[in-house]
């Protein structure tokens, strides 16, 4: 936790299919209405009902978007909830839980109890909820509120939810330590802000991109995407189609691609293995798209409800034969919008897949956000016009440019044809034997390659804290925030740390580096994964061997204390 | 001014061998093109690996010649993405029936309006006279040098069997019967799986020209395509006549991307506006 920052953690724990996540939604957006800042994010199986998960959420005055270890309150829905994770409570932590218990930490009420009271012992994951949106200090009506709109299709649960607020609310205004939890609220606030998961800032960022295709099969933790866009379709304009397999989707991606659509994808690890063939299609007919992989653990099946930051070779070396990639990863939620946006633009400014590796934690996680600024996003296509099409004699849809980079058109738009072979192929797309011809059209390639490297893509990446004689902390991905406010513990402790965070990951901005890992004493690099990816990647292109690489496998997410712990060592060490 | 042959004339040196099977296919392509006033510029041709999906590289017109076995799924994007253009895949029976078998079984579910033709010579034939999916059972190969082991797909029976909207089969023996029905296949509104029947003169000794001369028999005039049963029947049976002609159709809604995302011009057509998502920020206040 930054210090000096007030907030409190809450776990909601039990079953699947119980409500957890809904809770935590509801008590997010109570919390953007009450002028505070929220973040949660899921641990969960891979199941639809029953099992032992929970929804974790963190209300604070600041905005505090690391994973931590230790909730303030544990609102317990099942018997075992209540016995797994009563050591996770902090210091002066409660446990709500079903019933009321001897245990010196529980509060003198249960909700189930009060739940049965209202006609319906399953609401008592609402009584959990308004009791601690009243320990907050909340108001009774935000939450009436709240939930008369979550379930305005049904006037009953309507009801029955209401008098759970009710009833919520009641038994805390009778517990003599409510006091302790409250936190002060900012109902004015003159900030816009909005409360909304990651995936959907990253499908908000590929309409913002100007999507217009998306083909793709469902895989967790990447199917929200699809589910997003497929819900949002008509009011954007966006053609969705659930493809039979992956390998269906990439290629109708790079159909439409071919077509003139800003096209894309969304998957996970095993799903992008069997599109590998297609992105080398698209590396060779040189068709701009959008692969969103949202990573679990692997091999295989691996953990699929789980995270991990274990495919960025994969996406980097997908596909055989060379040809020009970029691969970009958001840190937060937030830049799950800027980044899937600019994706976009890139891909079809330089006619090349763009990945961008999201995972199950970023995913799932939910944060109060500043609202997002749409008037700097790039919003030009770079497609020939007609005119300027019909100007011409002959098009050449791999015509020969000094950046590589061909002008770029659509069949359909005037009377030129476009030719696009998956064969090594000529300026017109036509494909050839000739050993001249193959050179010629490999070493454009390989410029367009360099052209990408040198061109702006995405701003450098700020060195945080004081770099002179420290340790630098690198890393990419969804640990941005965890590492931030590990940071910040660590500084009161009189430990400075500076920290460079990657959000482009390919082309990397290898001079920087050099002159960044010069300057400092000693390289940690931070990364969820088994074999330092991220760290290989820098010993291969910087020529530089991390001192330290934390690494955590077991598919759960970083969170602050352990980073503390294990960077506190590192220094030590 | 109307679509002329010359329109689709290509400067490219075709790779096929003197006397393939494709060269009456290619042919009877244009043929059809010209007849139904589609210029070039307006028609799209995908294919995939083989020596048959060479063929967009043998006439001027919009190609996207991708992978193989892939390219029915390419070309359900293609026209999902440009409906206003006509899109034709061509390829041989290992690309549509063996590695794309399951785009196929979707391309018939959907029934998006493009024209599947596939060279169906019973051969692998670029990588030297395997079996393909489609070799009769006991045919020796240096692969199968026992026999295939397998009895060959019935490609008419499959596609009648899941209601595929338009299934016709011709043969390169018979180019101007052939030229006829890929009109007929890509004026429907649909998908249209056309099977042609296509000696191989390099692997194949016995499915030669006089085999195919001796046996194809076009459908008489009381033939009613809209009979699956009769459809299935005549499909199955085995028998010295092969058909050829339109064997089985059916009245099915037809895919329209345009129900899902409400546009009504081709995506090449739309701009990039990131202030739409403004409107959407109300639901995450």
């Amino acid at each position: 936790m930054f210090p000096n920052q007030r907030n409190l953690c809450v776990r909601f724990a039990g079953a699947a299919g119980q409500g957890l996540q809904t809770a935590a939604d509801l008590l997010g957006k109570a919390a953007l209405r009450s002028g505070l800042y929220a973040y949660s994010y899921t641990d969960a199986g891979s199941r639809i009902r029953g099992g032992l998960n929970f929804s974790q959420i963190r209300v604070s005055t600041a905005a505090l978007m690391g994973v931590v270890d230790k909730c303030d309150l544990l609102i317990a829905l099942s018997k075992e909830a209540g016995e797994k994770f009563e050591d996770d409570l902090a210091e002066n932590g409660a446990i709500i839980g079903l019933e009321q218990t001897d245990h010196p930490r529980s509060v003198p009420f249960g909700l189930e109890q009060l739940a049965r009271e209202t006609g319906s012992p399953k609401v008592a994951v609402t009584v959990g909820l308004a009791s601690v949106c009243a320990l907050l200090g909340i108001e009774q009506d935000l939450i009436d509120d709240l939930v008369s709109t979550r379930f305005s299709a049904t006037p009953k649960l309507t009801e029955t939810n209401k008098k759970a607020v009710s009833a919520g609310y009641q038994a805390v205004r009778e517990w003599a330590h409510q006091q302790r939890y409250q936190l002060p609220l900012a109902l004015e606030s003159a900030v816009d802000r909005l409360w909304l998961t990651g995936h959907e800032a990253i499908s908000l960022g590929a309409v913002a991109g100007g999507v217009k295709f998306v083909a793709a099969y469902p895989m967790s933790p990447a199917t929200s995407n699809l589910t997003d866009l497929a819900a949002w379709a008509q009011d954007f304009g966006i053609v969705v189609e659930q493809a039979e397999d992956e390998v269906a989707a990439i290629n109708m991606v790079a159909g439409a691609s071919y077509a003139g659509a800003r096209a894309m994808t969304t998957t996970s690890g095993g799903g992008f293995c069997l599109m590998t063939e297609g992105i080398s299609l698209l590396g060779m007919i040189e068709a701009p798209a959008v692969v969103v992989l949202g990573q679990r653990p692997g091999p295989s099946t691996g953990l699929p409800t789980r995270t991990a930051q274990g495919d960025l070779h994969l996406v980097l070396h997908a596909g055989h034969g060379f040809f020009p990639r970029v691969v970009l990863a958001p840190r937060d939620v937030a830049d799950g919008f800027e980044i899937t946006a600019q994706a976009f633009d890139i891909a079809e400014r330089f006619q090349v897949p763009v990945f961008v590796l999201t995972d199950q934690l970023l995913q799932d996680s939910q944060a109060v956000v500043a609202s997002f600024n749409v008037a700097n996003l790039p919003h030009q296509r770079h497609l020939l016009s007609r005119d300027q099409l019909n100007a011409m004699e002959h098009y050449q849809r791999f015509a020969q440019t000094d950046s590589g980079v061909s002008p770029l058109a659509a069949p359909g738009s005037s009377e030129q044809v476009v030719v696009v072979d998956s064969d090594e192929h000529d300026e017109d797309g036509h494909l050839i034997e000739s050993a001249q011809i193959a050179k010629r059209m490999a070493e454009k390639r390989l410029r367009k390659a360099q052209h990408l490297q040198q061109a702006k893509l995405l701003p450098e990446p700020n060195i945080e804290g004081d770099l002179e004689g420290r340790t630098l902390i690198v890393s990419w991905g969804s640990t941005y925030q965890t590492i931030a406010e590990a940071r910040a513990i660590l500084r009161q402790k009189g430990q400075e740390f500076a920290h460079l965070h990657l959000r482009q990951l390919w082309p990397l901005p290898e001079e920087l580096l050099r002159r960044t890992f010069d300057q400092s004493a000693s390289l940690v690099v931070v990364e969820a994964n088994l074999n330092g990816e991220l760290a290989t990647l820098l010993r291969q292109a910087c020529l530089v061997q991390a001192d330290h690489v934390l690494t955590r496998v077991d598919g759960r997410p970083m969170n602050v204390q352990e980073l503390v712990d294990r960077l506190a060592g590192v220094v030590l060490s | 001014m109307s679509v002329r042959l010359e329109d689709f004339h290509s400067e490219q040196e075709i790779a096929w061998c003197p006397g393939c099977g494709n060269f009456p296919i290619l042919k009877a392509v244009k043929e059809a093109l010209v007849a139904l006033d589609l210029a070039p510029h307006r028609v799209v041709i995908c294919s995939g690996i083989g020596q048959a999906p060479k063929l967009p590289h043998y006439l001027r017109v919009n190609t996207f010649n991708g992978l193989h076995g892939r390219e029915v799924a390419s070309a359900t994007a293609v026209k999902m993405a440009a409906p206003d253009l006509t899109v034709l895949v061509h390829a041989g029976e290992g690309g549509a029936y063996g590695e794309g078998g399951n785009h196929l079984l979707h391309a018939i579910r959907r029934n998006i309006d493009i024209t599947l033709v596939v060279h169906d010579n019973k051969t692998y034939a670029l990588t030297k006279g395997q079996a393909s999916p489609t070799t009769d059972f006991g045919t020796s190969t240096r692969i199968q040098p026992h026999g295939v082991a397998s009895s060959p797909l019935n490609p008419l029976t499959l596609a009648i069997s899941q209601n595929c909207s338009f299934v016709a089969q011709a043969s390169s023996v018979m180019p101007d019967q052939l030229a006829e029905l890929l009109q007929t296949a890509i004026a429907h509104q649909g998908f249209s799986l056309v099977n042609v029947l296509q000696p191989c003169v390099v692997w194949d000794k016995v499915h030669t020209y006089a085999y195919y001369q001796k046996r194809c028999t076009p459908l008489g005039p009381d033939y009613d395509p809209h009979d699956a049963q009769q459809a299935f029947l005549l499909a199955s049976k085995p028998s010295d006549k092969i058909p050829v002609g339109i064997i089985y159709r059916a009245d099915r809604a037809v895919f329209n991307a345009a129900e899902t995302s409400g546009l009504d011009q081709p995506l090449r057509e739309q701009a990039v506006d990131p202030s739409v998502v403004s409107g959407y920020f109300h639901r995450f206040r």
